[in-house]
C-alpha cells in the first residue's frame, strides 16, 4: 500500500480529476452549473430579444434565424416558436411572426436586465470590458422585477449602458438612438461618440483594441470605402468601414481644442510639467472616483518626479503632494504640456 | 390660478424624462466632476500656503537615493536585513529570561504552593501543566521579538521609507495581480500573520486587499521561526561537516522563507485570475514627505497596537489549547490516552504525507498558536514511545537545551530526514493559527474569505507534503 509508485500514480490521477472537474470555466463542475442554467426561460427570452431586436430593423425572424441566435437546432428553434405562440407572447399576422403587447414586454424587460448588468458590471466589479457583455447575458435570466429595479436604483438609475445603447425605462420604453455611423460622419468636424457595439465580438473587439469608448471626442480625417480614418485624443485611428460603421457619433458643438489635442500622462518625461484637460472615459467607477479624490481635475498643474526602479509606477506631483500612478491609469488622465518657465 | 397652470405630474415626469435624454448618459459623472473642479478652484484661491520648496528639494534628493535603479533595491534589503537581525539578536536574550522566569522558576515555585495547599492532582495538571504551561511558552517564544520588531518596522513606516518600498516593489505585484503595498503587510507577517492582516488596512483597493489577506499566511512568522530553525538545526546540519553545520542550517531556514514569497506570488497570482476577478480594483499609492521620526510615541502606539493585540489574542486562544492539551493526554480509554488514539489513528495517513500522527495531531493542537509546536511534538513522541526520564510526564510541553537529545527523542519516534523536510514545509504551508483566523473574520466581515484563506493553504500543505514523500521515496528506491 505504501509503494510510493502507486501512491505517485493515485495523488497525480486525484489532482488531474480535481482539475477536470473544478477548472474555472472549463471544468465540468462548472460546465455544469451554466448548462442547467440554459432552461426553457433562456432560451425563451433569448428568441424573444432576438425578435425584438429584428422588428427593430423592419426585419422579422424565421426558424433558421431563430436557431442561428441561439445556437440550437432547427427542430428545437421550431419547439421554442409555437411554445411562445402558445403563451401568446407571439403572433402571426400576415404569415410573419410579430410579438405581442406582453411578448414586447417580456423582451424590454429583459434587454433593461441585460443593459443594467453591464452598467453594474462596468462600475461596481473589477471584470474586463470583454467580460460584460457575456456575463450580462448570462446573468440577464435570473434576475426578478424586483432585483431588476434595484440594481437600477443603486446604479443612480442610469439613461446608458457601458455601450452607450439606452437602457428602456421600467414601464418599457425605449429611446432611440440618435447620431449617425462614423463612415457617415463629416470630415474635419468633431463629434461624440455616442455608441460602439457589444456585439459581434470580432468588431467589438477591434474596437476595445483601438482602446474606443462612449463619451470621446473624435474628428473623422478621411473617410473611403477602404479605410477610416480619426483622431481620438490626439492620437491617430485606423479602422476598416466595416468594423467603423458600427461607431455612432453624435456632433458636438464646442468643444474645446485641448480636449482633443491632449497628450497621455504616460508620455511625459521625468521634469516635465503637464496640465490636466480631461479624464479619459475609460476610466470609470471605482478608478475614477479615486482619481477624482487625488485631485486630478482639468486645470491640475501634474508634475513627473521619478519613475521606480521596477519601471513602473511612476511618482508625478499632484497639488503638493507626491503621487505614484501605474502606466495604465497615467494613460487615462490626457494632458497638455507645459513649456517650463526657468525660474530667476 | 388660471387653469393652465394646472399641470399634472405625468407631465412633471414627461419632462424631467426629457430633460435627462438632453443632459446625457454621464450627467452624473459630469456633475460630481464639475463640483470637484469648482471646489479645487475656490481653495486655491482661499488658501494661503507657505513657501515650502527647499523642504521638497529635500525630499527629492532622498527620493532620487531611495529609489533609484543602481542603490534602490541594495538599500531595501540592506535594511531589512539589519530589522531581521535586531529582531533575532535582539530578541534571544528577553527570551531566555522569560522562558527561565515563567517556565524553570516560577512553574515549580507554583507547583511547590499547589502542593502545600493540597490540590487534587488533576486540578493542578490541568492549571500549571496544561493552561499556564502553554500560556508562558507562547510568551516568553512571542513577546521579545515582538516588541522589537513591531518597534523598528513602525519607525520605518514613520519616517516615510516603507512607501517607497512599496513603489520600489510595484511592478513585481503588479505582475502577480497585487498592490505594491502588500509588500509591507507580507513584511509585518514575517513578525506575525494576524498583525500582517490587520496591516492589510493600508491597501484601500477591494482586490488587491484580500489576495493580501489571504497569502499573508504564506510570510513565515516569528512562531514558527524556532520550529524551522530547531529542526534545520538538528537534522538538516548535521548531513554536513560541523563548521558549515551552522551556516547549512540558517540557509535552509531562508530557502524555506524565500519559497513561501514565491508561494505569496503565485497564489496572488492564481487568486486574481480565478475567484478574486470580479472584484473591484484601485490602484493609488501616496508617497508622503519624509518626516523625523516621533520615537516615543511610535514605540508606544506599536506595543499597544500591534504587540498587545497580538498578544492579548494569543493569550485568550492558548489558555484552552494548554488545557486541551493535558486533558487528551491524560484522560485514558481502555489503557490508552485519547491523545495516543488519535496519534494512532492518524499516523497512516502522516506517514503517506512523510509525517506522522504525532506531528498531525501536534499541529490540531497548536491551531492557536504556532509557538508550542516543538514542545507539543516532543511531549506527544515520549508519550507515544515511552520513553522514560525526559519531559515531565503526560501532558506537559517541555524543550531540551541539548540538540542531540532532542534527535534522540526524534530518532525514538521513528523520524527521518524526509519527516524533517516535510515538517518545515507543512509549517511553512498549513492553516493560519486561530488568532490570525480570527482577525481575518473581522477585518474581511465574510465567513466565505477566511474559510478559503484557511483552507487553501491547509491543503496546498497537504498536496506539496504529499509529493515531496513520493518523490523522496521513489529517489530511495532506485
Amino acid at each position: 500500500m505504501n509503494d510510493p509508485v502507486i501512491l505517485l500514480s493515485i495523488g497525480i490521477l486525484f489532482l488531474g480529476l480535481t482539475a477536470f472537474l473544478f477548472w474555472p470555466e472549463r471544468g465540468v463542475f462548472p460546465r455544469y452549473k451554466s448548462f442547467r442554467k440554459m432552461s426553457e426561460r433562456v432560451f425563451h427570452e433569448d428568441a424573444l430579444k432576438h425578435i425584438q431586436k429584428l422588428a427593430l430593423q423592419n426585419k422579422y425572424p424565421s426558424i433558421q434565424s431563430i436557431a442561428g441566435a441561439l445556437e440550437v437546432s432547427a427542430d428545437q428553434a421550431a419547439i421554442i416558436l409555437s411554445s411562445l405562440e402558445v403563451q401568446e407572447l407571439i403572433s402571426v399576422v400576415n404569415g410573419k411572426w410579430h410579438l405581442t403587447q406582453a411578448g414586447e414586454t417580456v423582451a424590454l424587460q429583459v434587454l433593461r436586465a441585460h443593459r443594467l448588468l453591464e452598467r453594474f458590471l462596468a462600475e461596481k466589479t473589477g471584470f474586463s470590458e470583454e467580460e460584460w457583455h457575456q456575463r450580462a447575458e448570462k446573468l440577464e435570466h435570473s434576475l426578478t422585477l424586483q432585483e431588476i429595479e434595484s440594481l437600477a436604483r443603486t446604479l443612480g438609475n442610469p439613461s446608458h449602458d457601458p455601450h452607450g445603447d439606452p437602457i428602456p425605462s421600467s414601464d418599457g420604453k425605449v429611446r432611440l438612438r440618435e447620431g449617425q455611423s462614423l463612415t457617415m460622419f463629416p470630415i474635419n468636424q468633431n463629434g461624440r461618440i455616442i455608441h460602439i457595439p457589444d456585439e459581434p465580438e470580432a468588431v467589438a473587439a477591434q474596437i476595445r483594441a483601438e482602446v474606443i469608448v462612449p463619451g470621446m471626442v473624435v474628428r473623422v480625417l478621411e473617410s473611403s470605402p477602404t479605410r477610416v480614418r480619426f483622431l481620438i485624443g490626439g492620437e491617430e485611428h485606423v479602422l476598416a468601414p466595416v468594423v467603423a460603421t458600427n461607431i455612432i457619433v453624435s456632433e458636438v458643438k464646442e468643444v474645446p481644442v485641448e480636449i482633443i489635442q491632449g497628450e497621455s500622462l504616460a508620455l511625459l518625461k521625468i521634469g516635465e510639467e503637464g496640465e490636466v484637460v480631461s479624464l479619459s472615459p475609460r476610466c470609470r467607477g471605482a478608478e475614477r472616483r479615486r482619481l477624482l479624490d487625488l485631485g486630478i481635475l482639468p486645470g491640475t498643474v501634474v508634475a513627473a518626479e521619478f519613475i521606480s526602479p521596477g519601471g513602473q509606477p511612476t511618482a508625478y506631483r499632484i497639488r503638493d503632494s507626491l503621487i505614484a500612478l501605474r502606466n495604465d491609469q497615467a494613460d487615462w488622465i490626457r494632458i497638455k504640456p507645459l513649456i517650463m518657465e526657468q525660474a530667476s | 390660478m388660471s387653469k393652465e397652470s394646472k399641470i399634472s405630474p405625468n407631465d412633471i415626469l414627461a419632462t424631467a424624462q426629457n430633460l435627462r435624454e438632453q443632459v446625457g448618459g454621464e450627467f452624473h459623472q459630469s456633475l460630481v466632476e464639475a463640483i470637484y473642479t469648482d471646489a479645487t478652484r475656490i481653495a486655491d484661491r482661499a488658501v494661503i500656503r507657505p513657501d515650502s520648496k527647499p523642504r521638497f528639494d529635500l525630499d527629492r534628493t532622498i527620493d532620487k537615493i531611495v529609489t533609484s535603479r543602481i542603490f534602490g533595491f541594495p538599500l531595501m534589503i540592506l535594511l531589512f536585513t539589519i530589522v531581521f537581525w535586531l529582531t533575532i539578536s535582539g530578541a534571544n536574550v528577553p527570551s531566555q529570561m522569560l522562558a527561565t522566569l515563567l517556565l524553570d522558576n516560577l512553574y515549580p515555585w507554583l507547583k511547590g504552593v499547589f502542593a502545600a495547599m493540597s490540590i487534587p492532582w488533576w486540578i493542578d495538571g490541568l492549571l500549571l501543566d496544561g493552561m499556564y504551561m502553554a500560556t508562558a511558552w507562547v510568551i516568553s517564544v512571542m513577546l521579545p521579538p515582538m516588541m522589537i520588531f513591531f518597534p523598528l518596522f513602525t519607525l520605518l513606516e514613520d519616517f516615510g521609507y516603507l512607501p517607497r518600498v512599496a513603489f520600489n516593489l510595484d511592478n513585481v505585484f503588479r505582475k502577480a495581480g497585487a498592490h505594491g503595498k502588500q509588500s509591507l503587510s507580507m513584511m509585518m507577517g514575517f513578525g506575525c500573520n494576524a498583525a500582517g492582516v490587520v496591516a492589510t488596512r493600508i491597501i484601500d483597493s477591494p482586490r488587491e486587499r484580500l489576495i493580501a489577506i489571504i497569502t499573508n499566511n504564506f510570510s513565515l512568522c516569528n512562531g514558527r521561526w524556532p520550529t524551522q530553525i530547531l529542526i534545520a538545526t538538528v537534522f538538516i546540519g548535521a548531513l554536513v561537516p560541523a563548521q558549515i553545520a551552522g551556516l547549512v542550517s540558517a540557509l535552509s531556514v531562508v530557502a524555506i522563507a524565500v519559497l513561501g514569497v514565491l508561494f505569496t506570488f503565485a497564489v496572488s497570482w492564481a487568486l486574481s485570475k480565478t475567484v478574486l476577478r470580479g472584484e473591484v480594483s484601485t490602484f493609488s499609492l501616496e508617497l508622503p514627505p519624509y518626516r523625523p521620526p516621533r520615537v516615543w510615541q511610535t514605540i508606544y502606539t506599536s506595543i499597544i497596537d500591534r504587540t498587545i493585540y497580538v498578544l492579548w489574542r494569543a493569550i485568550v486562544f492558548a489558555l484552552p489549547a494548554g488545557a486541551f492539551i493535558w486533558i487528551t493526554s491524560n484522560i485514558q480509554i481502555s489503557g490508552l490516552s485519547i491523545a495516543e488514539w488519535v496519534m494512532n489513528w492518524l499516523n497512516p495517513v502522516g506517514l503517506v504525507l512523510g509525517l506522522n500522527g504525532v506531528i498531525l495531531l501536534a499541529y490540531i493542537v497548536a491551531i492557536p498558536a504556532n509557538e508550542i509546536v516543538i514542545p507539543t511534538i516532543l511531549m506527544l513522541t515520549v508519550l507515544g514511545s515511552g520513553i522514560s526520564g525526559v519531559g515531565g510526564g503526560a501532558g506537559v510541553m517541555f524543550e531540551l537545551d541539548s540538540l542531540s537529545a532532542t534527535l534522540n527523542i526524534f530518532t525514538a519516534g521513528g523520524w527521518t530526514l524526509l519527516t524533517a523536510v516535510n515538517l518545515m514545509l507543512f509549517s511553512l504551508i498549513h492553516n493560519p493559527c486561530s488568532t490570525t483566523i480570527y482577525t481575518i473574520y473581522k477585518e474581511t466581515g465574510s465567513m466565505k474569505w477566511t474559510l478559503i484563506s484557511s483552507f487553501l493553504p491547509l491543503i496546498m500543505g497537504f498536496v506539496i507534503t504529499f509529493f515531496v514523500a513520493q518523490i523522496w521515496r521513489l529517489v530511495e528506491l532506485l
